[in-house]
């Protein structure tokens, strides 16, 4: 039998066939969540409010591979739906007297609606012009909500209700975070097993020739994005019941798009586990960065370096490497320049 | 010819900008023929194929699939009712294996309604076959040579199940033997019932594997009939054969038919 | 609004668009020969606001004359980042020099808020304030001159692209790299140069920009947004094109700052939008750099 190396598909199957770095790597995914799950036994507080943060990240992160890793159309805006998500479940509550969980599939709905409505045109646009759109739309959004305080509660925010009981708030966040994660990789693992998947890929690799193929490409990357919206709605609304504080500047924030593409690229775009993992390699790039450099002026100075270096070495993520299909050595390192240099 | 008109394009016009690249032009495509469509660089060919299957919309005109009115239709539609074709610069999906590559064409073409993703890939399992290239299978599209990778993107449209096959210049870039092994190919599928239009500036496949020719320079049809036919039409010859080349290939047709045909 | 309004709105407009054709031209050679979005370009912008700024306050050099040398620093930085970074990935997909470039973006701004503290600071000469009084129309000879210099550094750019060698060289391999490199242009130098007079001209931007607004660390990003706006709107394909669209941009901005000061930007980026889906390839422009 051939040597079975790394597709975009290949680790979404468990069959016998997968080589024995693979069965570990998924042994040791599965093994890392079965800890997470029990986490919160023996965790502080501190901990499971860092975990949820990061598993929201790693939610937003699995939403946007759909569209940016497996489809290749780098959204650049997602936030945008974070803040729909949030405003959405926020609203919801607030004026509609919705209990939280309807309110969040509210919110997620929205999300998704938007995406919809404003995919269709965006969609059709390439490469640098569709990620600046998405970018200026979701600019544009966080500034509407900014500025319609009838709606919005403008500058002064929304505020919900705290969750109640409240020695159980952590608990209850950490889990439904976590559950979103599972969520994300199951519809991740779905997906890529049946022909959305193919038809995702065979977009990112040659439109042109998918659509030839009979592939339907506008609904193929509408879905894509409406999915994305969708996870960072959801994780939206959750930050909103959970911070019981909604305010445009901060959920429409360009830094959580950043850290959510950041997060993927990292852990390997177009992969099933590469956004979990990026999110986990991202914070603890970020707390190794808090903790060792007493200069705390100039984390971004160091972060900035560290996404400078990953572009140029190991754009990527980590993905290869784990599962095998690259070795770690200068050589491939330097691949990612041999091929893309001047 | 007589027979059954699979295929027919009236009056399809294409203008960009000012230039008209494709002029009036008035085709019949016939059930179970091998059609080759010739004519100089930047005479329309291509511009031609991606108008009549959905890349590019007409300026003017339509077209007709086995009597029904595709004018306009966006190409994955046009994919999924038994068109399929490839394309002169290959366009392989690298980041998957040749068996994914393929599967593709069985999960969202002819017969790909009625498939699961699964199914798809046991599909391209036969096709792969089909073409040799079996032994492929795990391999990344980007790891093959050229003549691998024109004979993916031809196994990527028979997967589709087509009815109708539009063939772009697959013969560039070929030594001889691949050609031979390429025209070989061709009229196997032929065989297995597919209709065929090539397009094609190597000669000798356009004499050996097709029954009518069309020519097209400008943007416009210059002639139609038999290879040997449209190789001496002078008008045909003037536009870009030259006399010598001809001189050859009445030759090799001479060969040909001395011999059994396949 | 009265026609005093209007007609100050204008000028104000005509004045602003001269600057801004000179923020978005250095942005549209990099995005047209190299095809990067330069995120970067207002951080370059920041820096030549920065100069100038220190070279003034520590040197008492006017900020006119400061030009030049702003322009010559980050002539030299753009090359070499263009030569020893940028160069190595820039034929990977938009998302890698995307990224790259919003990187170097986080690290100038923080280096350079680390360095020079957050606050505000102004560029102020002695002549600050004066201007001519046309009626009630007020033209600030500031303003008059970043306008008229704006022009010229434009015009010279124009001429240095059609009718020198390096500019050729340059025009070239935006069109065809591989011509260009048969004909024995080198590619790593010209696409350094390129990169380097987008932001030589993105200094001498933020040198204009730094007498006529006060300027922070942060102050690049709404300019890149600009940059990228006008691009769009005017199209890629030649200067006239560019100026064309800073002209357009300008009166936008202005009008809208009169009368939705809260929404200005959210008008803005949804014109943008609407210029995208409606027509890419911008009012005058083609797919490349002419």
């Amino acid at each position: 039998m051939t040597e079975k190396q790394k597709g975009p598909m290949t680790l979404s199957r468990f069959d016998k066939l997968a080589s024995n770095r693979q069965r570990l790597l998924l042994v040791g995914v599965f093994g890392f969540i079965v800890v997470l799950f029990v986490f919160p036994l023996i965790a502080s507080g501190f901990w499971m409010r860092t975990l949820t943060l990061l598993f929201l990240l790693a939610a937003m992160a699995q939403g946007w591979n759909f569209i940016g890793g497996y489809t290749g159309y780098a959204a650049f805006g997602n936030v945008a739906f974070f803040g729909i998500g949030a405003y959405g479940t926020a609203l919801s509550m607030l004026r509609l007297h919705f209990p939280f969980l309807p309110a969040l599939l509210v919110g997620g709905a929205a999300a998704m609606a938007f995406a919809v409505v404003i995919g269709l045109p965006v969609l059709r646009l390439k490469g640098h012009y569709f990620a600046i759109a998405t970018v200026a739309l979701a600019t544009a959004l966080g500034e509407v909500a900014d500025f319609w305080t009838d709606f919005t509660g403008g500058a002064a925010g929304l505020t919900l209700p705290f969750f109640r009981p409240i020695s159980l708030s952590n608990y209850f966040f950490y889990y439904l975070a976590l559950l979103l994660v599972l969520l994300g990789l199951g519809l991740t693992y779905l997906i890529m097993n049946r022909k959305l998947g193919y038809s995702w890929v065979a977009i990112r690799e040659d439109e042109d020739a998918a659509k030839m193929m009979g592939i339907n490409t506008t609904w193929a990357k509408v879905v894509a994005f409406a999915l994305s919206a969708l996870m960072a709605g959801l994780a939206g609304g959750i930050y909103a019941y959970w911070n019981t504080f909604v305010l445009a500047e901060e959920v429409f924030k360009i830094e959580y798009t950043l850290q959510m593409i950041l997060a993927t690229v990292l852990g390997g775009p177009g992969t099933i586990f590469g956004p979990f993992i990026g999110a986990f390699m991202y914070y603890i790039l970020i707390t190794l960065l808090v903790f060792f450099l007493p200069v705390g002026q100039l984390h971004e100075t160091i972060l900035g370096t560290i996404i400078i270096l990953v572009m140029v070495f190991t754009p990527q993520g980590i993905m290869d490497f784990l599962s095998g299909r690259k070795k770690l050595t200068l050589s491939s390192l330097l691949e990612n320049i041999r091929m893309h240099r001047v | 010819m007589t027979g059954e008109v699979i295929f027919e394009t009236q009056g399809i016009t294409k203008h960009f900008g000012g230039l008209a690249a494709v002029d009036n032009v008035n085709m019949k495509i016939y059930r179970g023929e091998i059609l080759g469509l010739i004519g100089p660089n930047g005479a329309g060919k291509t511009t031609f194929v991606n108008v009549i299957t959905g890349m590019l919309p007409p300026t003017r005109g339509r077209v007709f699939f086995k009597g029904r009115d595709i004018t306009g239709w966006p190409a994955y539609k046009i994919g999924r009712i038994g068109i399929a074709r490839t394309f002169q610069i290959v366009k392989p999906f690298r980041g998957m294996t040749v068996r994914e590559n393929v599967a593709v064409g069985a999960m969202f073409g002819h017969k790909g309604g009625e498939r699961t993703a699964q199914e798809a890939l046991e599909k391209a399992d036969e096709v792969l076959e089909f073409v040799e290239m079996a032994h492929l299978r795990n391999h990344f599209a980007d790891q093959l040579t050229l003549a691998y990778l024109k004979r993916l993107e031809l196994a990527k449209a028979l997967a589709m199940e087509p009815e109708l096959l539009f063939l772009d210049e697959v013969m560039a870039g070929l030594n001889t033997r691949e050609i031979e092994e390429a025209m070989d190919l061709i009229r196997k599928i032929n065989a297995s019932g597919v209709t065929l239009l090539i397009i094609e500036h190597v000669m000798k496949a356009i004499a050996g594997v097709t029954q009518r020719v069309f020519v097209l320079n400008f943007g416009t049809e210059l002639a139609q009939g038999t290879p040997e036919e449209v190789l001496n039409d002078p008008r045909v010859i003037k536009a870009y054969l030259g006399e010598k080349f001809v001189e050859r290939q009445r030759r090799l047709l001479h060969q040909k038919s001395s011999t059994t045909n396949a | 609004m009265s026609s005093l309004e209007l007609t100050q709105g204008v000028v104000n407009a005509i004045l602003l668009s001269g600057t801004l054709a000179l923020v978005a031209i250095g942005f549209s050679i990099v995005w047209g020969i190299l095809n990067i979005i330069n995120i970067a370009h207002g951080a370059f912008i920041m820096l030549g606001a920065y100069i100038t700024y220190w070279l003034f306050t520590l040197f008492g050099i006017d900020p006119f004359l400061s030009i030049p040398l702003s322009m010559l620093t980050l002539f030299i930085v753009g090359y070499l980042i263009q030569r020893y970074l940028i160069n190595l990935v820039i034929r990977a997909p938009l998302l890698v020099t995307f990224l790259l470039t919003f990187a170097m973006e986080i690290v100038i701004i923080n280096l350079a808020t680390f360095f020079w503290k957050g606050d505000l600071r102004s560029v102020t000469p002695a002549y600050s304030g004066a201007g001519l009084t046309l009626g009630m129309v007020q033209i600030p000879y500031i303003r008059l001159a970043a306008f008229f210099i704006s022009l010229f550094l434009t015009g010279l750019l124009h001429v240095f692209m059609t009718y020198t060698k390096a500019g050729n060289a340059i025009r070239a391999t935006g069109m065809d790299i591989d011509a260009a490199r048969l004909q024995g242009v080198k590619i790593a130098h010209t696409y350094a140069l390129t990169f380097a007079i987008g932001s030589a001209l993105a200094g001498a931007a933020g040198s204009l920009i730094s007498v006529s607004f006060p300027i922070d660390p942060t102050m690049g990003g709404a300019y890149t947004l600009r940059a990228f706006l006008i691009c769009v709107l005017g199209g890629l394909g030649s200067i006239p094109a560019v100026m064309l669209g800073a002209l357009v941009y300008a009166f936008i901005e202005v009008f809208s700052g009169i009368y939705a000061p809260g929404l200005k930007d959210a008008i803005a980026l949804f014109v943008l939008v609407l210029v995208l889906i409606v027509r890419p390839t911008g009012i005058a422009g083609k797919a490349f750099y002419h």
